[in-house]
């Protein structure tokens, strides 16, 4: 699975820091969730969508 | 999410219990001074096979082995599932997955012990994995919540 969360965060002009706040979890975990190295829960994947104001199938897909 | 772990501000403390009250354990152990110390009268419901004991239903013991016991799993556990400052989805993974770890661990030592050593020696190899599996679960959680932090 990839994700684009590292391009909506910058394009919102967030920090790791500003994201992890927003979602009630540590910076490392937007660390890892970013480079692939932890697939978020549900909940957490429909959080993101919501503060990106996009849809989850924006930030996640599946690799071919 | 509902979880069943203890708040923060139990975790230093109780740390600092744990890895004490073990060390002062193993030294106990070595030494072999468990039954000297702190002897009292305890009730005796089933030492020696006989229900309530041949000797009636009190019975002189050392209990510092018994309060160190409780003290080490209890401060162990405590110490072990308390949350971090900020507990989210990956620290609890984190958690679940140091677990997992260490009861494989713990278990693969059990049964080599089992099929590798008798007698007295395998019964102190079992009173040692009473403590092992928290041990091993901490130590580990503490390896990767350490590389979780430094990423």
């Amino acid at each position: 699975m990839k994700n684009t969360i590292k391009i909506h965060r910058v394009t919102h002009d967030m920090t790791q820091e500003d994201l992890a706040n927003q979602l009630e979890v540590s910076r490392q975990t937007i660390n890892a969730i970013e480079n692939n190295k932890y697939f978020p829960s549900l909940e957490l994947g429909l959080k993101l969508a919501k503060i990106f104001s996009c849809t989850v199938e924006e930030l996640f897909s599946l690799e071919d | 999410m509902k979880n069943y772990l203890f708040p923060n501000r139990f975790k230093a403390l109780t740390g600092w219990v744990f890895y004490l009250s073990l060390l002062i354990g193993l030294y106990l152990w070595f030494t072999d001074q468990f039954d000297d110390l702190l002897v009292v009268p305890v009730p005796d419901f089933f030492s020696t096979g006989d229900f309530l004991g041949p000797d009636g239903f009190w019975l002189e013991n050392g209990i510092l082995d018994e309060l160190l016991t409780i003290v080490i799993i209890v401060s162990g556990i405590i110490h072990s599932f308390s949350k971090e400052k900020r507990e989210d989805e990956l620290i609890s993974k984190l958690r679940l997955d140091s677990l997992i770890w260490s009861l494989y661990i713990n278990y693969t030592i059990m049964i080599l012990a089992t099929l590798l050593i008798f007698g007295l020696a395998y019964f102190h190899i079992l009173v040692f994995n009473l403590f092992t599996i928290i041990l091993f679960f901490n130590l580990r959680l503490r390896f990767v919540l350490r590389k979780h932090y430094a990423s």
